[in-house]
């Protein structure tokens, strides 16, 4: 049972900065999920935790330890690799306890017992005589997982556990983690750069980009409230559409729409940093004009006749591409400069250089900064929760 | 670094196709018969030519006099077993031979832990300079045998090891070959298995004696055969600094046996039996580790 | 980023490398110093050490008979390379063209790689012998009298038919990997192409196996002129007239027969200039060809 807390941890790599300044607290028995492209520092901040490498600045905590000198195995954490990890010339049960040997602290029926109960849990009693290369890459990870549970450590450091696995066995495991998660209540930091994986994992997630963290948030708050540009683009696949407009008197105004922004609430005003929404942008009478760039999701933009519910502010597009993907229709469109990619119904007679008149949901819209990416108006208000206001105060 | 190590794996599956044969692989070129024909009978041609000396020296070993000097003359004799214990007895090569094996053995055994040993704090030693020290190390491919054994020859003498095992041993311990061989295979083994040691706190002993030894045991295998081939097919050294007859290696009492022939003194069919056995031991050991052997060979290319 | 440094005991390291090191040192780098500077002695069994600065040097650049045996040595290397990889890259091409048999012809080319210097030595000389070699009576019945005990250059080519011999193996275990890894799809592109057999050897498999054919050139050259004392010492002893003295045997005699170490240690440190510049051909040539391999 562990909180871990970062404070201002740097690592920089000869003139490279892997991690810059990562502040964030892994709450006890939580399990985070930290996504983010290649090199955007989140193993680097996995392996900082682990030990495997030496912070340059800032300080790592274990509850009120301060571990950010020690060795890794006086921090009591178990580690998940991508490529399991396993040596090659061991059963399955001599993986799983020969860690367990070199620290001594084990009887020799206390290890008996640990690895039953092990096994049982991850259904590897039949592996653990065999060999790694008698097993599945899914038989693997379950190893893997036997050896780091086995020894109850205080938290679990997952490195892209299943990106080694086939598509339909990752989504297997990653229900079984979720399973196994619920079971053991161990603190769980889990490093992915896929983001559906974290959606659908995370109670919380962490996204990073050059080595700083962008956001933290459960997940549908960051599907829904991103607060810049990278984290709106990076979650959700198809990516968000952008498109640079000029706010004027709460209207969003590109050449070939217009879209008038439903007054906006700021919630909690933590979510919207730079934002001085209802005064500048969001009241009709404000007039004063700037730049931003709109977001809105594919999936929050429809043909006009699918969804007569949305209301009357609709704008003409040009049909460039459809890509049907089954469960719907992902229609690539132009409208004036801009190109934006709509979800239609899936069978929809639309045809590329045909003209379709699109609508959206007007409370998914997002407006961000231009320069800096800061988000600065959500069209629907942010859910405030305790839970969340703590740990944005926290951070 | 990891597009060298992709490269090595590369090779490595390479090699064990072409060792095991790989008969399941359908052979690329769709040839046909009359090619395939062709191929088979170059290769005949060829291969007889590589093998055809040494079973002429086969063939003459079990004949009484050895004296062949027309084709026909190349049908077996009956007089091996006779030829090859004079050989061995009385003309010592029993002697030679164990002599060779000796120093062969010591120089691989000792060359293999000191060499494990460097390669070991190269690769998992946090110390400052070690990439100097692998160069240095590195450094001594330029210093074969023929560029120091007058030197080498004083100071073994000086050392008074003149004669003996330490002098045809020792100075064979320091092998780059075998800490770059080694060094290369340790790199190729992945990093989070290493981490995972790490992280359970496994210490140096366990871990060299548990997780790398037993993850090594082809290269060492391999490098173990290079480095016997090496020691027993040594000559020049030998020659120069043992001056008994008691200390000889094989590879030199074969010449001692060359110039009793030279001399009248003695049958060819008894120098080929020496050649034979000079040969065996390398080549049974080559033939019976191939696998490891190429493959080890695969990592020393870089 | 990630990091296989994990022990951090700094005297351990030190006492692991010890032993290496020591025999580096005192084994390899000292005698090799010593060599340097005995070169610039005059320096011999029971006489007084004399400095005599680089008069051994000037010796050498002006013996004419040392000159020779650079010169013999230099075409010896020439053919041993050619040769060796000649037949070599040949052999190694039927043994991937063949369609079946392949381990076994592999292992039947390649064992000369254990094969004792000195064992190849005396077989040829005794297959080759003047009055009693099996193959004398074949050859001299086409009209060609052998007679390399007297004739030099007859001599320089057995020694050159032996070294080849012992060669070929080593080389056909690098290039049979370095031709595996030619990627199928540019065999299957040249046959669809109708490119021929040799051609396809020369013009695909050739350039790319560059890399590994440049590391053999080096080899066998070093090869040829350290590895082939043996062959020299029992087939010929440097004869006839001199004709087969190559640089290894030449400084043998200097040393162990005239007891010149002085002169002897000269054309030890000859030879480690030899050496060091092949090594640095090698490396540079490795370096600008990787990425044929990569």
């Amino acid at each position: 049972m562990t909180t871990i807390t970062l404070r201002n941890l740097r690592k920089e790599f000869d003139d490279v900065v892997a991690v810059n300044g990562v502040d964030l607290t892994v709450r006890d028995g939580e399990f985070l999920v930290v996504v983010g492209p290649s090199g955007c520092g989140k193993s680097t901040t996995l392996r900082l935790l682990a030990g495997l490498e030496t912070a340059t600045d800032g300080e790592i905590r274990m509850d009120d330890r301060d571990v950010t000198g020690t060795e890794p195995k006086e921090r009591n954490v178990a580690m998940v690799f991508q490529n399991y990890a396993l040596y090659p010339h061991m059963t399955g049960r001599r993986n799983i306890t020969f860690g367990m040997n070199a620290t001594d602290s084990f009887t020799d029926e206390e290890i008996d017992r640990r690895v039953a109960e092990a096994a049982e849990t991850l259904d590897i009693t039949d592996l653990l005589d065999r060999k790694p290369q008698a097993m599945s890459g899914g038989e693997r990870q379950r190893v893997a997982l036997g050896r780091a549970i086995v020894r109850d450590p205080d938290a679990f450091l997952m490195d892209e556990p299943l990106s080694n696995l086939d598509a339909k066995l990752r989504i297997q495991m990653r229900a079984e983690l979720t399973r196994l998660h619920a079971e053991l209540g161990t603190t769980t930091v889990y490093v992915t750069h896929d983001q559906t994986e974290a959606m659908t994992l995370g109670e919380w997630v962490v996204v990073m980009d050059d080595g700083e963290i962008q956001q933290v948030d459960p997940p549908q708050a960051l599907y829904d409230f991103p607060e810049n540009r990278f984290v709106a683009e990076f979650i959700g696949d198809p990516a968000m559409n952008m498109i640079d407009v000029a706010v004027e008197g709460g209207v969003a105004v590109h050449d070939a729409f217009r879209i008038p922004l439903p007054t906006g609430e700021t919630g909690d005003g933590k979510a919207i940093e730079n934002g001085t929404p209802a005064e500048s942008f969001a009241d009709p009478d404000a007039g004063n004009r700037r730049n931003a760039v709109l977001g809105v999701r594919p999936e929050d933009l429809h043909p006009a006749r699918d969804r007569p519910d949305l209301g009357e502010t609709t704008f003409d597009a040009t049909v460039d591409v459809t890509e049907p993907l089954g469960d719907s229709l992902l229609v690539h469109c132009s409208v004036g400069d801009a190109t934006f990619k709509m979800g239609a119904e899936p069978r929809s007679s639309l045809e590329p250089g045909e003209t379709v008149s699109v609508t959206y949901d007007p409370e998914r819209l997002h407006l961000f900064e231009p320069e800096t990416g800061e988000a600065f108006y959500h069209s629907a208000t942010a859910p405030v929760t305790s839970d969340r206001l703590e740990r944005v105060a926290n951070d | 670094m990891t597009n060298a190590i992709q490269y090595t794996k590369r090779r490595f599956e390479a090699l064990k196709g072409a060792i095991a044969g790989d008969d399941e692989d359908e052979p690329l070129a769709v040839i046909g018969r009359e090619e395939s024909v062709s191929v088979h009978l170059q290769l005949w041609l060829l291969v007889g030519m590589v093998v055809f000396p040494i079973l002429v020296a086969v063939v003459v070993s079990t004949k009484q006099q050895g004296i062949v000097t027309s084709l026909p003359d190349l049908i077996p004799g009956t007089y091996a077993v006779e030829n090859y214990r004079e050989a061995i007895v009385d003309y010592g090569f029993g002697r030679f031979m164990w002599n060779s094996l000796l120093m062969s053995v010591v120089v691989v055994v000792g060359k293999l832990v000191i060499s494990v040993f460097a390669a070991m704090a190269i690769v998992y030693y946090r110390v400052p300079y070690k990439d100097l020290v692998f160069l240095f190390v590195l450094f001594t491919l330029l210093l074969p045998v023929p560029v120091r054994f007058i030197p080498l020859f004083q100071l073994i003498n000086d050392l008074g090891w003149g004669n003996s095992l330490l002098a045809i041993t020792v100075p064979y311990l320091a092998s780059a070959t075998t800490v770059f061989i080694l060094r290369q295979h340790f790199l190729s083994i992945p990093n989070s298995i290493v981490e995972t040691a790490k992280l359970d706190g496994v210490g140096p002993v366990k871990f060299t004696l548990q997780v790398l030894i037993p993850m090594s045991r082809g290269v060492l295998v391999g490098v173990s055969i290079i480095m016997f081939v090496y020691a027993w097919n040594q000559y020049l050294w030998p020659l120069v600094i043992i001056d008994s007859e008691a200390n000889q290696v094989a590879q030199v009492g074969l010449q001692l046996l060359q110039g009793d022939v030279q001399g009248g003194q003695l049958s060819w069919s008894l120098v080929m039996a020496g050649s034979v056995l000079t040969l065996l031991p390398p080549l049974a050991l080559m033939i019976l580790f191939r696998k490891p052997l190429l493959e080890t060979f695969a990592i020393q290319q870089k | 980023m990630s990091t296989r440094e994990i022990f951090d005991g700094r005297l351990e390291a030190a006492l692991l490398l010890a032993p290496t090191l020591l025999v580096s040192v005192v084994f390899l780098y000292y005698p090799t110093a010593l060599a340097f500077r005995t070169s610039l002695f005059d320096a011999g069994f029971g006489r007084a050490e004399e400095f005599v600065g680089l008069e051994n040097y000037l010796t050498l650049l002006e013996s004419s008979a040392y000159h020779r045996s650079v010169a013999i040595s230099v075409l010896f290397a020439a053919l041993v390379v050619v040769g060796t990889i000649t037949v070599s890259l040949y052999l190694t091409f039927l043994i991937h063209e063949v369609d079946d048999g392949q381990g076994w012809y592999l292992i039947s080319v390649i064992w000369p790689y254990a094969l004792p210097p000195a064992v190849a030595a005396l077989v040829f000389l005794f297959i080759l012998h003047p009055t009693l070699g099996v193959l004398t009576g074949p050859i001299e019945a086409v009209g060609f009298d052998v007679d390399w005990f007297n004739d030099g250059p007859q001599a320089f080519l057995v020694v050159l038919l032996v070294a080849i011999w012992k060669q070929i193996g080593y080389n056909v275990i690098f290039m049979i990997a370095a031709m595996k890894d030619v990627p199928d799809a540019l065999t299957e592109t040249a046959e669809l192409d109708g490119v021929g057999r040799l051609r396809r050897l020369v013009s695909v498999y050739v350039p790319i196996m560059t890399p590994t054919l440049f590391f053999l050139v080096i080899i066998n050259t070093i090869y040829a002129f350290f590895g082939t004392f043996a062959f020299v010492d029992l087939l010929t002893s440097g004869g006839p007239a001199n004709a087969t003295n190559v640089l290894i045997f030449d400084l043998y005699r200097e040393g162990f027969s005239f007891f010149n170490f002085g002169v002897a240690s000269t054309k030890s440190v000859v030879l480690f200039l030899v050496v060091a510049v092949l090594m640095v051909i090698q490396f540079r040539l490795t370096e600008e060809y990787s990425y044929y391999g990569a």
